[in-house]
């Protein structure tokens, strides 16, 4: 079986300086210091993908794995730590502006379509469900009805059945689905348990890590960029500072009283 | 070991120090019986080491004195300790029914004093609350350790603690100014605050750097710096990583010619990678520099790094905002360790630090054949590196950086299998070469074992310090000095 992880590398947000937030008029936020870290929901994916390989163990089912990703020359790191963990075909389709993907989920959908029905036709296609930058939540829906597959969202594991079939375990609201599914399928990761990518060794980066990256450049996919139309026209930080009265009368005991008195009392005798 | 029991040993707080400041549930003496050393088995909620008697929070230095005079009369072992960011050992209680002595209620500044540029505070205060509070006013205490959200002024003290800044501003024993502090019997002594003296040995070193092995500190005062940020200056440039001896001789330069930048930096490949992945290529290390202070010096430092830098053809200068931004964006506090633990706890990576020092002549041998040893002889390994970050005129340090995958192996025996053994390579290594083991965390019970290589002949002198004061052998017993198996 033939499964295709994509996944996006993003910058870390957490390193970003607050006032780089404030982006007035300028539709971008400047986020080209920050370290570079797999989007989180593609990196459950990922480790979702190794550890369904692990379990076809004793099921004659082979398991092929490729990454895909759609990035500048920086992300083929991360493709040969892939490489590293086991995967066997890691590709880059070459776009060096990276703000040029963050709200185009139709164009990033149908590259990734183009590689699947002209490149490396596959079983199964898994995306997480959105990036932290865009956060479009666009891209395997889209990609889903470009293939005309079926595609599941929120899922949260994997398991194997036979070489045509998966048990795919989602979140729904109240509770899970678990679904046998026929390949071929484009499957969503949302908050799955398995959040974290195994990390290689530096021997397996050095025996497996050197192999080169396959490279695409975007017209050779796909000459459609259109994004349907669609295009940014504002970036609004959301304020999230709430107003603060910070009580310091001395010990424990003045503080409650204060906040009782002054805040609470009138509030709690009005229910 | 304690000649009372362990019942006896609480009751005996508690009159000293009430019921409410003698805390003996199960899960604080677990938490309480090591520090992050022992990360793997915090992580794993294993503990290995004897779990503590009691943890008591004490209020005033007479407090201490009382509970340092019963524990002596009684022959408890003590840990003392404020913001439980130790990271080497310092904190384990080591011995049976130990009492842990936490200051961190100890937190008042005492005395801001902008005329003579200093600032008296109790063990307790929280670094980065006490350099916001000054900052606020304009001044800084200069000091800036990557602990700073945990970290609080006695612990800074009692392990020799050095920050970002320190090429400016030197380590915490070039800040303090006086102390007071509690030995093991009860006395409370006190070092009056002067710009300096020449009245015998200094005997502020007697209490900065002995790691809650001969004293209780109680109270600091630190000197006060302007702060001046709008006048910070920033200088990179990248190299390839096989030129890591050319950058250690580019730091030297600076420091040779008088230059004193705030922070100095020199990453390798594999560290920078954790830092600038956005923008720096694989196998390039990268050189950092700020330059910090008054308006017309800052210009001048830039211009004198930046010309001398240019000599090198192997260097290739960086956008200096781009390291301004990374520098504005470090931090790790409270929530960063948490992160980490779900991050271990899920791959079962974990990544360790081990700092030395060594001079312009040996560093390098230093680095290179630790990293080349712990390659060949550790299994799973999957990040092996450093920086240099602190720069003196005669030499620098080394923070290895490293990260394995556990294999196989119970959280009782990672520590062995792993940390210990990197640790041991690391300390054969600068000892070899002639460097210290110790950089700025302390040499904790994890690298005590090291002590009298490190000491050489003067190891006397530290022995003879210990015997003097704590006697009874009840201060922090396995720091600096190991315990007799």
């Amino acid at each position: 079986m033939k499964i295709l992880g994509c996944f996006k590398v993003v910058p870390d947000l957490d390193a970003i300086v607050e006032q780089d937030w404030e982006v007035e008029n300028q539709r971008a936020v400047d986020t080209g210091y920050a370290k570079l870290v797999w989007n989180c929901f593609d990196e459950g994916a990922l480790e979702m993908m190794l550890r369904l390989s692990e379990f076809s163990e004793g099921l004659n089912v082979v398991f092929q794995l490729s990454a895909l990703t759609v990035g500048r020359e920086k992300t083929e790191g991360f493709l040969k730590t892939l490489y590293a963990l086991g995967f066997s075909e890691g590709v880059r389709i070459c776009v060096e502006e990276e703000r040029e993907l963050l709200f185009s989920p139709e164009w990033v959908s149908g590259l990734i379509a183009a590689y699947v029905e002209k490149i490396a036709m596959q079983d199964v296609v898994l995306t997480g469900t959105q990036s932290s930058d865009g956060s479009n939540q666009k891209t395997p829906y889209l990609l889903a009805e470009r293939l005309g597959w079926p595609c599941i969202s929120q899922v949260v594991g994997i398991e194997p059945v036979d070489g045509e079939h998966l048990k795919v375990v989602s979140q729904v609201s109240g509770g899970r689905m678990v679904q046998q599914v026929k390949t071929p399928c484009v499957l969503a990761v949302g908050n799955a348990p398995c959040a974290y990518l195994r990390i290689p060794t530096l021997r397996d980066k050095m025996k497996l890590g050197k192999r080169p990256v396959t490279r695409f450049a975007p017209e050779e996919l796909c000459r459609d960029k259109g994004n349907g139309g669609l295009q940014l026209a504002a970036l609004n930080p959301i304020d999230r500072k709430r107003n603060t009265i910070l009580i310091d009368k001395g010990s424990p005991e003045e503080n409650a009283r204060c906040l009782y008195e002054e805040y609470l009392k009138e509030r709690l005798s009005a229910l | 070991m304690a000649i009372i029991s362990r019942e006896q040993i609480v009751e005996g707080l508690k009159q000293i120090l009430g019921t409410e400041n003698v805390i003996t549930d199960e899960q604080v003496l677990k938490e309480s019986s090591l520090d992050r050393y022992r990360k793997y088995e915090q992580v794993c909620e294993v503990y290995t080491q004897p779990i503590p008697a009691a943890v008591v929070y004490v209020r005033s230095t007479q407090e201490v004195s009382e509970v340092l005079a019963f524990a002596n009369e009684n022959e408890i072992n003590v840990v003392p300790r404020t913001g439980h960011s130790a990271i080497e050992g310092g904190l384990e209680t080591a011995l049976k029914d130990s009492v842990v002595i936490d200051g961190s209620t100890m937190n008042k500044v005492l005395k801001v004093d902008e005329y003579n540029m200093q600032v008296t505070c109790q063990c307790g205060v929280p670094l980065q609350e006490l350099d916001d509070m000054l900052r606020e006013r304009g001044y800084t205490t200069g000091h800036s350790p990557q602990s700073k959200p945990l970290a609080q002024i006695g612990g800074l003290v009692a392990t020799r603690s050095i920050g970002q800044f320190s090429t400016l501003y030197g380590g915490i024993e070039d800040m303090i100014v006086g102390m007071e502090a509690v030995f093991a019997n009860g006395k409370i002594c006190r070092i009056k605050n002067v710009p300096r003296r020449a009245a015998g040995p200094d005997i502020r070193h007697i209490i900065c750097g002995n790691e809650g092995a001969i004293c209780f500190i109680t109270e600091v005062t630190l000197k006060l710096f302007k702060w001046q940020p709008e006048n910070n200056r920033y200088i990179g440039y990248k190299l390839d990583d096989a030129q890591m001896k050319l950058g250690f001789d580019c730091l030297r330069e600076v420091m040779v010619a008088g230059y004193r930048p705030s922070f100095a930096r020199l990453y390798d490949a594999a560290d920078a990678q954790q830092h600038f992945s956005a923008w720096l290529e694989d196998g390039k290390a990268i050189l950092i520099w700020m330059a910090e202070g008054p308006a017309n010096i800052t210009p001048a430092i830039e211009e004198g790094i930046k010309g001398m830098m240019s000599k090198h053809p192997e260097l290739e200068e960086v956008d200096p905002s781009l390291i301004e931004k990374w520098y504005s964006g470090l931090n790790w506090g409270p929530e960063q360790i948490a992160e980490e633990k779900e991050e271990i706890r899920a791959t079962q990576n974990i990544g360790i630090t081990t700092e030395v020092s060594g001079s312009w002549d040996n560093i390098y041998e230093i680095y290179k054949t630790a990293c080349d040893r712990i390659l060949a002889e550790v299994p799973d390994m999957t990040l092996m590196g450093g920086h240099s970050s602190h720069s003196y005129i005669n030499g620098t340090n080394m923070y290895f950086v490293y990260y394995y995958n556990i294999v196989d192996c119970a959280p009782e025996e990672e520590i062995n299998k792993y940390h210990d053994r990197i640790n041991q390579i690391i300390c054969e290594q600068v000892i070899k070469y002639g460097g210290s083991i110790v950089h700025h965390h302390g040499l904790g019970k994890a690298r005590a074992k090291y002590v009298t290589q490190e000491y050489g002949s003067s190891y006397y002198m530290l022995k003879t310090l210990k015997q003097a004061f704590d006697p009874n052998g009840i201060m922090n017993m396995g720091t600096l000095i190991p315990l007799r198996k």
